[in-house]
């Protein structure tokens, strides 16, 4: 709490100023409580549903559906094979009934190609089912306290994203093209010009960044990047096969 | 002991020594920038291993990994900003102490806890391996595939468990990366699962490219479409070495909190997280001061940097054991295992013990690195903070490009790694677990093999866990499936 009974002047009646009028410099006062910060075991595992989680819940449930409608055509199912009364089957393989005579080994069931997806679909619909029962619970509780989810503005966050991913995709296009150190010379600088520094100091720093990523990474380290590039194919021999080996 | 001497020797080759160095104080500079933590270094540079020899490539992984966790220290106690996620603890006490006026203090005494805990749980690493080496070869007939199966299947149990408020989030996630892992075309039988016809899918996603895709562009694509930070500088002076002193005043919590890591890095899929929080508990529960805690306590800042740096060295026991990893870095270090060809599991002992022996003693080597480069670069260290996120988005960006075309020269490949990319994205804005997804990934991997390749031996459901470990562990599933559920249902009772 601001202190409002003292200050730099006082009036002649005695009576308190609530704010003061200074000539000079004026000093704020400033509160020194610090914030409560106790230690709750909660907040190592804090999770809270925020704007957009529906859109991504409905997103799982929709994609888990679908995989289960290719489930038949994508998974091997067609060449299943199964013994004939899978009810007794069942029965047997949890003890519930006797054997009678050779019963299938449970094995060959288990290597089979659409076993292992039926276990991943068996647990992953309900829990998408779940978890969108759980997100619009969310929802409906923000709608109710007249708090609205907004999940409209949270995509649009999601799409801003994409003008990156089309650089990176530019990148991908443009290195067999320019080379390795001329396209990441060119989208390095360019992005640090994008995201808004736009001094000399960061454009030379983003240039040297990406000279060094470039010396590391190809020169020094070799690691693989396109080899058949048409610039350098349009350049003399010599030097082309030397950007090439080492750019 | 010829073994251990033989991974000594190992660790002198000059290649493996670079190695750790590099790894060691890159993993340093890369926790102390908030934005980047291990798991996304790890990730870009997981390609570059491919073309280096596995034990040059582990150890620079575990320089990452082993170090990264001493400079996310840094920002968390200079501005209350976690370097690495598990350093958000340390911010509760350590930038309080900060605010007091006490930075060099807070940041000593992390740097000394850190390095007590690491040292604690490699010692106690090199020393089983020592002491029970010999009988490990005989406990490696015991684990057939069922198993490790079974092994397996409680990692993924303890993870979905250990995500106590978004349990069914990461139900859903571990389920979804299974079911990654098992597109593509089953070479035997030439049976394609979920290929939809695409060529590209016939040989299934590459690990790479969804783990640099998920962890790597998916956070530079967060940074460069957030906000700046412009964190306020904080002093640093030069006594950082007076918190080794310091650190003998709070013994009891220091050892409790690294035994807390080490046991709790062992158990796959519980990590860092769990540790801290039982360590910082006990702490405060033994301290005379327990009002402190929060508001800049020692003893906070000492349990949680002792507990989480004493995961990592006890993590690797069951992926060198089982084969099993336990969390994210572990999950990606079994990508060096599977490109080499090399299969750890509990044979390992008897096949690589100098190989073994080598790792703890680069891990242990690498605190030590660490601490002495700390104690003279903390100063220029802590500027890194200052370092704009969009900035660092952008870097990460074209760094990703390099370590996805690296693997197979597949444009498709980045593209994918895109799109990836793009989902890691929504993931992280709504606070979606990325670990179970990766898990699922690997695991689920590890159990489809291993249930194949021991499908032989099952006739009936039982003999599944007709074995004693596997029956063991089947037991021990069941328990924590019980325990978790019944948790929730008497936390649902208590709050209605």
């Amino acid at each position: 709490m601001a202190n409002t009974t003292s200050g730099p002047e006082t009036p002649a009646d005695g009576t308190p100023y609530i704010f003061f009028v200074t000539d000079g410099a004026f000093e704020p006062v400033v509160t020194e409580v610090p914030p409560e910060r106790k230690f709750n075991s909660a907040d190592l595992f804090a999770f809270r549903r925020v704007r957009g989680d529906i859109v991504l819940s409905i997103l799982m449930l929709a994609m888990a559906l679908f995989l289960i409608a290719s489930f038949a055509g994508e998974t091997g199912w067609a060449k299943r094979k199964l013994p004939a009364d899978m009810g007794q089957y069942i029965g047997i393989q949890l003890g519930l009934l006797d054997a009678e005579g050779r019963v299938a080994r449970l094995g060959t069931i288990l290597k089979q190609g659409w076993f292992a997806p039926m276990m991943c679909l068996v647990v992953m619909l309900p829990s998408a089912a779940l978890n969108l029962a759980a997100s619009w619970r969310a929802t409906r509780r923000w709608k109710r306290q007249q708090m609205p989810p907004r999940w409209q503005y949270e995509v649009g966050q999601w799409a801003r994203a994409l003008e990156f991913i089309g650089y990176f995709a530019l990148y991908t296009f443009a290195v067999p093209v320019l080379g390795y150190l001329l396209s990441t010379m060119i989208l390095l600088p360019f992005l640090t010009f994008r995201l808004g520094y736009r001094s000399w100091y960061w454009l030379r720093v983003s240039g040297l960044v990406a000279f060094a990523i470039v010396l590391l990474f190809r020169t020094a380290l070799q690691i693989k990047t396109p080899v058949n590039i048409w610039l350098y194919n349009q350049l003399p021999d010599a030097v082309g096969i030397f950007m090439k080996t080492w750019f | 002991m010829d073994a251990f001497f033989q991974g000594l020797a190992n660790i002198a080759e000059p290649q493996v020594s670079m190695a750790l160095v590099i790894g060691a104080i890159g993993g340093l500079v890369i926790g102390a920038i908030p934005g980047i933590g291990p798991a996304i270094a790890i990730a870009i540079l997981l390609p570059a291993t491919v073309f280096l020899d596995d034990l040059v490539s582990l150890v620079l992984l575990l320089g990452v990994y082993g170090s990264s966790m001493y400079g996310g220290a840094i920002p968390a106690i200079l501005i209350n900003t976690p370097g690495t996620p598990v350093n958000a603890l340390t911010t509760y006490d350590g930038h309080a102490m900060t605010q007091r006026g006490e930075a060099t203090r807070a940041l000593s005494l992390a740097y000394s806890a850190s390095f007590f805990g690491g040292s604690f749980s490699i010692l106690v690493a090199l020393g089983s391996l020592i002491l029970f080496g010999p009988y490990l070869r005989d406990l490696g007939a015991l684990f057939g595939q069922r198993d490790i199966f079974m092994a397996a299947l409680l990692g993924a149990v303890l993870l979905i468990v250990a995500h106590r408020r978004t349990m069914v989030i990461a139900t859903l996630l571990f389920s979804f990366g299974f079911m990654i892992a098992l597109v593509g075309r089953q070479s035997l039988k030439r049976i394609d699962r979920y290929t939809f016809d695409v060529e590209y899918l016939y040989a299934g996603f590459n690990l790479i490219v969804v783990i640099v895709g998920i962890f790597a562009i998916s956070q530079a694509l967060k940074l460069m479409t957030g906000k700046d930070e412009d964190p306020p500088a904080a002093h640093v002076d030069r006594k950082l070495f007076r918190g080794l002193g310091e650190l003998r005043r709070f013994k009891v919590v220091a050892f409790l909190s690294a035994c807390y890591g080490t046991v709790m890095g062992i158990i796959p899929g519980v990590g860092e997280f769990v540790a801290q929080f039982f360590s910082y508990a006990t702490a405060r529960g033994l301290s005379k001061d327990p009002n402190r805690f929060g508001h800049g306590s020692p003893e906070g800042l000492i349990a949680s940097e002792t507990a989480n740096n004493a995961v990592p060295a006890s993590a690797m026991i069951p992926l060198l054991a089982l084969g099993v990893p336990g969390e994210a870095l572990t999950a990606m270090m079994m990508v060096v295992f599977f490109d080499a060809g090399v299969k750890p599991g509990p044979d390992i002992f008897e096949k690589s013990a100098d190989f073994l022996f080598s790792l703890f003693i680069a891990l242990l080597l690498i605190n030590v690195i660490v601490v002495i480069f700390l104690m003279a670069s903390t100063k220029w260290i802590a500027k890194l903070v200052h370092v704009p996120n969009k900035f660092l988005g952008g870097v990460i960006l074209v760094l990703s490009f390099v370590g996805v075309f690296s693997i197979r020269n597949s444009f498709a490949d980045c593209l994918f790694a895109a799109a990836f990319g793009f989902l890691g994205l929504i993931f992280r804005r709504l606070d979606w677990p990325l670990v179970p997804l990766v898990l699922g990934l690997v695991l689920g991997s590890i159990m489809v093999e291993r249930l194949t390749a021991g499908a032989s031996q099952i006739l009936r459901l039982a003999d599944l866990v007709n074995r004693p470990v596997s029956g063991l562990l089947a037991v021990v599933i069941v328990v924590v499936i019980v325990f978790a559920l019944g948790s929730t249902v008497w936390q649902r009772f208590r709050n209605v």
